[in-house]
């Protein structure tokens, strides 16, 4: 586990930039923590320690008071462990609530969410944790690109189904898998209305098994993969300790997707513009998909009006012969606006 | 003075000996039998070992379907298992004297079914070795937690259920055993005094088998009842168009006692035909039971048109596109072939008497039951093909489903577990319960001697009113 | 209003049309190298200085950031340049160094740097430079509760190692969000008086931590002189988030099951199973009967 070393303690001092008393209090409440302070992943300290420069802070996310705190690469050890315990896994951050927006008015439907996801959780290509779907909700209105994440209810259906609690409903909102406890019934699947679980049909590939390497498992990463096991989306809790959004955000050329912490009524884009949630949902008619489902959702879309890209095109048979041996007409389910 | 054509002990005899003969035998074709279906299970078992080592995906399920035909066959079996439940204990509520017969195959078929409807859904778990973690971090919300309660719940009192009647049954083999030579004597011995648990026949057993059967036979109705309701509920629990309906628990049970009772007429045909019991079940037997089969079938029936008649009215958008692809779409022919097939034609065919001659039966519930199994897999599958979010981008192999022969061989090989074990009972115990048929027996005897003297005390009546009416006659002639 | 917009809507696709036509000339050159532009900026944060440089190619008719190029900053002293550090560019296309101070300095006070992609096996060699000053960013919160002021003082040394006020800098005025910094109002931009002075109401009712804190943060972005200085000061100011007592609360979705599920399976269960108790408690008896003697 990569922790604070006992010399990190005084020098938080010197990364704490602030000296007057507020700042104390802080500092003081980060000097009591920095024993209990689980830092990051034994990934970050894979990356950080072999490229980053003497002196260079990282920011570590507290996950004893969900504060966001900045400390020296060279204070994080590196050692192959989970990033946190299995029950700081389970409990999540406190006192956060993660959410996310997305602007369908500004996706142009490249898919490059999607393979920033891929390739950050190994993923093999036949299925997508953040699926781009073409939508058209009926003839006469407009087609438009629907990028869909793992919406983390906060009535979660897959949830309530499980039979084991490999499933689990964390206090800062976010809905992650055990895998090392699923027994793979896939009522989670099944139950939910979004298709948003994938199964573990077979073992990953020799060259996944590459790639992730043997690193220690931990239901914040989802790694490594488990045959028999569900996994999802799970707006990447490993980089959310490190005070680093989801790679999605962080991937997508068109700062579609915001997120960000609801406590704080603030969500951040790609480029690190930060809003403030309730006005951009109030100002841009900001809704829940399926919110007739009563999931409550934890991401919230924008509808598509004023595109900043052409509408993309629906071909007739794009999807229908994918679909189904018969062409026939586009099944775009529900939607409401 | 009873009758010569009724002699009660000789009548017993012969029915004790026709039940236990199948016990003493076991011949050539027998062996054949038994040796077919351990290859199909050890083919089964095979496919199923290989499905454990390189995953779920030796199957045909994928994302999309990640429900197929083990979760359907589950259902199925299930339903099936009704079938003792309802023969057994609703016509023992309802003293139906015909029942005595037919108790025990729907009994043991309700048993054997129990056993491998209820490992289908371990069959189709990824990780079968965690099954302890339902033990360990169970969560009582969950409806498949409900599920295995339930089943275990059920299939223990149907064990009961299947045991006390068997118990004279198993004190006369015992006794029997050591009039004729048989194979496995020492084994059978040991088998049967266990099983007989010191049964003597005396007045205090009987009471005390009578007073046991009494409770088993009410709670087992609703230990029954709610086993398919939360088999039900795994589906009906979620927010997926097709499932998410009130009128499935109730559908689930009508559908589970229509292929149930189907069933046991088909386990009461093969007795007849291979232990010869024609004595036995007759036809006024069929006639009766086809009569049942015909009655649920009906209940089925609307609660089919409430299934899928109320959504067709409304064709709620996700909804009605499942029901598109169900009526006219891809799912039309097998979908109209089930509802005509083996709902409302076999309806025509029971409603009359020549429907309901053993042959013509016998085929119909052939058909019902297949239906029926059939049914559950266009209740699973055709509603995973058709999320709320479309399936787009996604290679065929990804978004169609057939079992392929994985599932096939496994759901083979647990059809075949099924036969084995139905094989190796009656070539164990008797497959009709003995006390029970001679307890029929006896009731038609003294009903018989009833009649006897009946018509004796009438006769006799008759006489002396004869003679009553000559002496009167006498005496009137007298005067004149 | 709709004519506008379409207006916009026809400049967009107009553009992107042209960046397609103008794509085709934006191919590599025979070497096989791509032709990278750099933008450098300098950044001074409470705790750090770095210089930044961030890398881009032109690729179908838009640029894109230019991933694994290897940058060389140098600093320039007297017309000689002292090369400082490497770093190579991330996803983002940024090339970060940590300045250390004591840079060179020239008559007024100016430091230059310059970065530089030389012989990298993917990019064509290019170079940039800029020129920035130290400057000084303090903040200072309004001690009176009734407005929640945050006063921001810009200087920079003069030759004597005096501190002068910066006149006319846009400062801007920021809430320290968890991924980034949210302006802390409609107009949160501030241009610094002759004394150097910016001043901003922030709003009453900003979302706090649990204790009600607030971290105000005050930037000046990308100026010519000074590049980019943050300061950040946390207040109590915020609204206090309410802590929940019990974030696992006995729910469907919950490790543990509402009291009416546990009631209604146990009871229901319960009573089935104490019956199938007494059964055998009932059979036993039969068995008990059966080693006594016939009656």
């Amino acid at each position: 586990m990569s922790q604070l070393t006992e010399d990190n303690k005084e020098n938080g001092n010197e990364t704490n930039p602030e000296s007057n008393e507020a700042g104390r209090r802080n500092f003081l409440k980060f000097g009591a923590l920095a024993a209990g302070l689980t830092v990051v992943g034994g990934g970050l300290g894979k990356v950080f320690s072999s490229e980053k420069e003497p002196g260079e802070k990282v920011k570590v996310l507290n996950t004893g008071d969900g504060k966001v705190y900045e400390a020296d690469v060279n204070h994080l050890q590196e050692c192959n462990m989970p990033p946190v315990s299995m029950t700081e896994a389970r409990r999540g951050i406190a006192n956060k609530k993660f959410v996310m927006v997305i602007d369908l008015a500004k996706c142009d439907g490249c898919k490059k969410c999607t393979e920033a996801c891929q390739t950050a959780h190994y993923i093999p290509s036949e299925r997508e944790w953040l699926k781009v779907f073409k939508m058209k909700e009926s003839e006469a209105t407009a087609p438009y690109f629907f990028p869909k994440p793992c919406f983390h209810c906060d009535n979660p259906p897959c949830t309530k189904v499980c039979p084991v609690n490999a499933t689990f409903k964390r206090q800062d909102g976010i809905v992650l898998i055990d895998n090392e406890r699923c027994i793979g019934c896939r009522s989670c699947m099944a139950a939910c209305p979004y298709s948003t679980r994938f199964f573990n049909w077979s073992a990953p590939s020799a060259e996944e098994v590459a790639a992730v390497g043997n690193i220690p498992y931990s239901p914040e990463r989802g790694l490594p993969r488990k045959m028999g096991t569900v996994e999802k989306c799970d707006f990447c809790p490993d980089m959310l300790r490190q005070g680093k959004m989801p790679h999605c955000v962080s991937g997508c050329p068109m700062d579609v997707i915001y997120f960000g912490d609801q406590n704080e009524d603030a969500v951040t884009n790609g480029s690190g513009v930060t809003v403030k949630l309730s006005q951009l949902l109030e100002e841009n008619n900001g809704y829940r998909h399926l919110e007739e489902l009563g999931t409550e959702a934890r991401v919230y879309y924008l509808p598509p009006k004023n595109r900043k890209y052409p509408v993309p095109e629906m071909k007739e048979d794009e999807s229908g012969e994918k679909k189904d041996s018969k062409p026939k007409k586009m099944d775009m389910g529900s939607m409401q606006m | 003075m009873a009758t010569e054509k009724f002699d009660l002990k000789q009548e017993i005899e012969t029915l004790r000996e026709d039940c236990l003969r199948p016990t003493r035998t076991f011949g050539r074709s027998s062996q054949i039998w038994v040796g077919f279906l351990l290859a199909v299970m050890a083919w089964g078992i095979f496919c199923y070992i290989r499905q454990l080592r390189y995953g779920l995906g030796v199957t045909a399920m994928r994302d999309y379907v990640s429900w197929g035909m083990y979760i359907s066959t589950f259902v199925f079996f299930i339903g099936i298992s009704h079938s003792g439940t309802l023969v057994s204990a609703i016509l023992r509520i309802t003293k139906q004297e015909w029942r005595r017969p037919i108790t025990r195959s729907a009994e043991l078929l309700t048993f054997v079914s129990l056993c491998f409807g209820g490992i289908q859904p371990i069959i189709d778990l990824g990780h079968p070795e965690r099954i302890l973690n339902l033990v360990m971090y169970g969560r009582v919300q969950s409806p498949l937690m409900w599920d295995v309660i339930s089943i275990m719940t059920y299939f223990t009192g149907s064990t009961v259920f299947l045991f006390l009647p068997m118990i004279p049954d198993m004190a006369l083999c015992r006794d029997r055993l050591t009039v004729v030579d048989t194979r496995y004597k020492k084994f059978k011995k040991w088998l049967y005094t266990k099983l007989a648990i010191g049964w003597k026949g005396t007045k205090t057993q009987w009471h005390l088998l009578e007073k046991t059967m009494g409770t088993m036979t009410i709670v087992i109705i609703p230990v029954a009842v709610s086993v398919h309701t939360v088999v039900s509920y795994i589906f009906a629990m979620t927010l997926r168009p097709g499932w998410n309906s009130t009128v499935f628990g109730i559908y689930f049970v009508a559908g589970a006692l229509y292929s149930g009772s189907a069933g046991v007429i088909l386990g009461m045909a093969a007795f007849r035909k291979i232990y010869h019991f024609e004595k036995y079940l007759t036809p006024r037997h069929f006639d009766l039971i086809g009569k049942v089969v015909l009655a649920l079938t009906l209940v089925y029936a609307y609660l089919n048109m409430n299934e899928y008649w109320i959504p067709a009215y409304k064709m709620a958008t996700a909804e009605g596109h499942l029901l598109s692809d169900l009526f006219y779409g891809n799912y039309s022919k097998i979908f109209w072939t089930c509802q005509f097939g083996t709902v409302l034609i076999p309806i025509v065919i029971m409603s009359f008497p020549k429907g309901r001659k053993i042959t013509p039966l016998v085929i119909t519930c052939i058909v019902i039951v297949i239906g029926a199994w059939v049914k559950r897999y266009l209740i699973v599958v055709p509603t995973m093909l058709h999320p709320f979010l479309p399936i787009q981008d996604v290679t065929k192999e990804w978004s169609t489903y057939f079992p392929n022969y994985v599932e096939f061989s496994v759901e083979a090989a647990s059809l075949a577990g099924m036969l084995l074990i139905i094989t190796m009972f009656s070539k164990l115990f008797p497959m009709m319960a003995v006390w029970e048929v001679e307890e029929g027996i006896e009731i038609d005897y003294d009903k018989e001697v009833a009649v006897e003297l009946g018509k004796q005390r009438i006769a006799d009546h008759a006489k002396a009113a004869a003679e009553a009416v000559k002496v009167s006659n006498g005496q009137l002639k007298q005067p004149a | 209003m709709k004519s506008i917009l379409k207006k916009i809507t026809l400049a967009i696709s107009i553009t992107g049309l042209f960046c397609n036509i103008s794509a085709a000339q934006d191919q590599p050159k025979a070497t096989g190298k791509s032709e990278a532009t750099i933008g450098l900026s300098y950044n001074k944060k409470a705790d750090s200085k770095t210089a930044v440089a961030v890398v881009k190619v032109k690729k179908d008719g838009r640029f894109v950031p230019a991933l694994n190029a290897k940058v060389n900053f140098y600093a320039v002293h007297d017309k000689e340049q002292q090369l400082l550090k490497s770093a190579s560019t991330d996803n983002k296309g940024r090339a970060v160094i940590e300045l250390q101070k004591g840079l060179p300095v020239d008559e007024n006070l100016a430091s230059t740097i310059v970065a530089k992609i030389e012989n990298d096996k993917l990019y064509e060699n290019t170079e940039e430079q800029m020129h920035f000053k130290e400057a000084n960013l303090t903040l200072s919160l309004n001690p009176a509760d009734t407005a929640h002021l945050v006063t921001a003082k810009l200087t920079e040394m003069d030759k004597d190692g005096k501190e002068v006020p910066v006149k006319g800098a846009e400062l801007k005025f920021y809430v320290q969000r968890l991924f980034g910094s949210m302006p802390a109002g409609e107009n949160n931009t501030v241009t610094t008086d002759e004394n150097g002075i910016a001043t901003f109401a922030y709003s009453k009712n900003i979302p706090g931590d649990t204790a009600g804190l607030i971290t105000v943060a005050v930037k000046m972005e990308d100026n010519e002189q000074f590049g980019s200085i943050e300061s950040k000061l946390p207040a109590a100011w915020g609204t206090s988030l309410a802590i929940i007592k019990d974030p696992f609360p006995r729910a469907l979705w919950g490790v543990y099951a509402p009291w009416p599920i546990i009631i209604t399976l146990s009871t229901l269960f319960g009573i089935v199973w104490s019956i199938y108790v007494s059964i055998v408690i009932k059979l036993f008896k039969i068995k008990k009967e059966g080693g006594m003697p016939n009656v």
